[in-house]
């Protein structure tokens, strides 16, 4: 391997970087173009410090971001790839912006949030020292298929050195490499807490072992919660980093029994946000040091905005393309004070303009049902949303569908309260809506 | 808490002449993938609308099967490790299931679940799984996801019909071998075999009342009249329209606006 070569990419990639800036294409052209002048680049990198990788279905963009936060809030040095560039390209573009020109990071820390599927060819050319994994569910079907795909890949990136930091209590993960060294966290039961599962998504109900019914004391949320199979024993392990006594009005709660506070107060920063405790404490920061850092962290609101059209409140939350995930605003909907509305916007799905919406039926809109005073129907596939509902339960004087974008705002007459859009990015783009509206 | 159910069900059955309907979901666990119960769902709703009583028996992996007695037998799509495990435990009951589809007994299998029924399938890690053999056809994991939109035309016991249907596939299974008695004549799309495109394939099983699919998802509930089929055979003798307004229904009106999104040669 010729060293020019990787110093060459390094350049390049840097140049492209610089005016990649202007033209919105800085996170993964650079690392992409890297990777074609030097064939082998991301194993050319030599690293000071401990590499933290963080991968998962839901919350890896907050959970890196919140781990380096908190090993920069106690003064160590963190590269990491904040805006979620987390492909091949993305890690590349990362590495080689924070390396000098042998391919020396030097840095106390590095953070990469990972994509699932991208782990196993990121993590062949070097191997992370911890690989926190937060949970798995099924993505969005015309992309990725079900969690096992995801578990093989994630599998083949695991080698026998690297440390991993799992939740408890979703037990799909929990049987990644058996013979790695483990760091578990979980959360007691909350007041939120469910002996049956509320959701239709429920990614385990058979024990991935044996293939028995799953059986669980209680759920968190989707199949997330303290698991166990009567029939082989397979069963959720006591945390070493545990959170307990979740108050949901403040963010106050404890972890491992010393008072925590978060700034964003849902069930996934929760458990989170206990995950990135329980990574940073294991190297090195002192637990009560890593806690406190967690009351000065900003959740990015990338994906959430509020806005005001004909003097009404309207709150945008783009969702990822998971009936999880979805599952979670719906959950923040639900929180929220007053009369409300619900708009629902799904089109079909970027770029391949396939038209398949079984992930609706995923989601578990049947909780909406009496806490709105409507819920709207619209993007390309409106009528088939409303068939959903309609399957759920909803009547049709609880829906109103939109067949014409551009008369959104007459049909928006028949509803009451703040209005919250559900879109999910996939199905994009929001923007098509919010230029509706505005109108 | 269970004499009294049974003593309401007598009590119904003697206020109303109509036949109550059972319905066993096998594998409701283990095969449970992209909101396929839906389809039992539809077919319950569909039913009670007409005034007939449904109710829903589960089973598991744990559980011995049974199809005796019940009028409709669902198996949904399964994740790849799941439906290898299930495969085991399915074979102990071939003698039972080929009867129930033989007598005559509604299946409506989705996804993964054909595996089930064919000759055997091959996981993607090599190893051969047993099918109960009532289809000559074998399976194979090629562990890589492929998805498809799928439109076709419903074939019925007399052959080709002109209802359009609209699916999705999403499977790293496949099936080779004759298929004798399709259920789409597939216009657009992914046919029973390897490949995101096989057009003018065919796609599925019709077999008495045996309907077998790779659409996976909430199929039902996107196509009224495979739904209308379906409750014809549930009801036999006992089959009435749907009580319907003037006009085409929300569903009727969703699977147009799809189907025209798509440019199907005449």
């Amino acid at each position: 391997m010729s060293n020019f070569k990787f110093q060459l990419a390094v350049f390049v990639g840097r140049i492209v970087r610089f005016f990649g800036k202007f033209v919105d294409r800085s996170t993964n052209l650079p690392g992409s173009i890297a990777m074609k002048i030097c064939p082998n680049f991301l194993s050319q990198f030599k690293f000071k410090g401990k590499i933290i990788a963080v991968t998962g279905s839901n919350g890896k963009t907050t959970t890196s971001n919140l781990i380096a936060h908190i090993l920069r809030e106690n003064g160590y040095s963190v590269a990491n790839n904040s805006e979620g560039a987390n492909i091949s390209a993305g890690i590349a573009t990362t590495l080689l912006v924070n390396c000098d020109y042998s391919g020396f990071v030097d840095y106390d820390f590095v953070v990469l949030e990972t994509d699932e599927r991208y782990s196993p060819l990121i993590y062949k050319h070097f191997q992370p020292d911890y690989f926190l994994i937060n949970n798995l569910f099924r993505d969005q079907v015309v992309r990725n298929g079900n969690p096992d795909i995801i578990f093989d890949k994630i599998s083949a990136a695991i080698g026998p050195d690297v440390t991993l930091v799992l939740n408890a209590q979703d037990p799909i993960i929990n049987r990644l490499a058996p013979e790695n060294k483990r760091i578990l966290f979980g959360m007691e039961r909350t007041e939120r807490s469910e002996e049956k599962s509320v959701f239709l998504t429920h990614d385990c109900k058979v024990c991935p072992q044996c293939f028995h019914t799953l059986k669980y004391d209680f759920y968190h949320f989707n199949h997330i919660g303290q698991f166990h199979c009567d029939n082989c024993g397979y069963s959720a392990q006591t945390p070493d980093y545990v959170a307990s006594d979740v108050d949901f009005e403040s963010g106050d709660y404890k972890i491992n029994g010393i008072d925590a506070h978060v700034t964003y107060n849902t069930i996934f920063h929760f458990m989170n946000s206990t995950g990135a405790v329980a990574v940073c404490t294991e190297v090195g920061v002192p637990i009560e040091k890593a806690i406190e850092a967690l009351g000065t962290f900003q959740v990015s609101r990338e994906r959430y905005d509020e806005m005001e059209f004909d003097g009404r409140k309207y709150v945008l939350i783009l969702t990822k393309q998971n009936a999880a995930s979805l599952d979670q605003s719906i959950s923040f909907v639900l929180s929220q004070p007053g009369e409300k509305t619900a708009l629902l916007y799904v089109n079909n799905v970027l770029y391949t303009e396939k038209k398949d919406i079984s992930w609706l039926y995923d989601v578990t809109f049947e909780r909406l049902k009496g806490n709105v005073d409507s819920i709207v129907c619209s993007g390309t596939r409106a009528l088939d949303i409303a068939v959903r509902l309609r399957l759920g339960g909803f009547d049709d004087d609880e829906m109103v569908v939109v067949n014409d974008i551009d008369n959104i705002k007459e049909d928006m007459k028949k509803t009451k309260g703040t209005v919250y859009i559900l879109a999910a990015s996939a199905f994009g783009n929001e923007d098509g809506i919010i230029a509706a509206l505005s109108k | 808490m269970k004499p009294a159910k049974k003593k309401n069900t007598a009590l119904n059955t003697q206020k109303s002449a109509k036949k109550d309907i059972k319905i066993l979901h096998i594998y409701s666990d283990a095969m449970d993938l992209y909101g396929d119960y839906f389809n039992v769902i539809c077919v319950k709703q569909s039913l009670e609308k007409r005034g007939f009583k449904c109710s829903v028996d589960t089973t598991g992996i744990g559980d011995a099967i049974n199809p005796n007695g019940y009028d409709m037998v669902y198996i949904g799509h399964g994740k790849a490790r799941n439906v290898a495990a299930v495969s085991e435990h399915f074979v102990n009951y071939a003698n039972d299931v080929k009867a129930a589809v033989n007598g005559g007994t509604v299946f409506f299998v989705t996804g993964s679940a054909r595996l089930l029924f064919g000759k055997e399938f091959t996981t993607a890690e090599g190893e051969v799984k047993p099918g109960i053999g009532l289809f000559d056809y074998v399976g194979y994991d090629t562990g890589k996801v492929f998805t498809s939109d799928v439109v076709g035309k419903l074939m019925t016991s007399s052959g080709e019909s002109d209802i359009m249907t609209y699916g999705f596939v999403n499977r790293t299974h496949y099936i080779s071998g004759e298929n004798e008695h399709p259920l789409f004549k597939v216009l657009k799309g992914a046919g029973d075999g390897e490949g995101e495109e096989s057009e003018d394939g065919f796609e599925g099983t019709l077999y008495k009342n045996f309907f077998g699919t790779w659409q996976m998802g909430p199929l039902l509930a996107r196509n009224p009249a495979i739904l209308e089929e379906i409750v014809k055979r549930i009801l036999g003798n006992n089959y009435v329209k749907p009580d319907k307004n003037d006009g085409k229904s929300l569903e009727e009106k969703a699977l147009e606006l799809t189907l025209s999104e798509f440019e199907l040669d005449k």
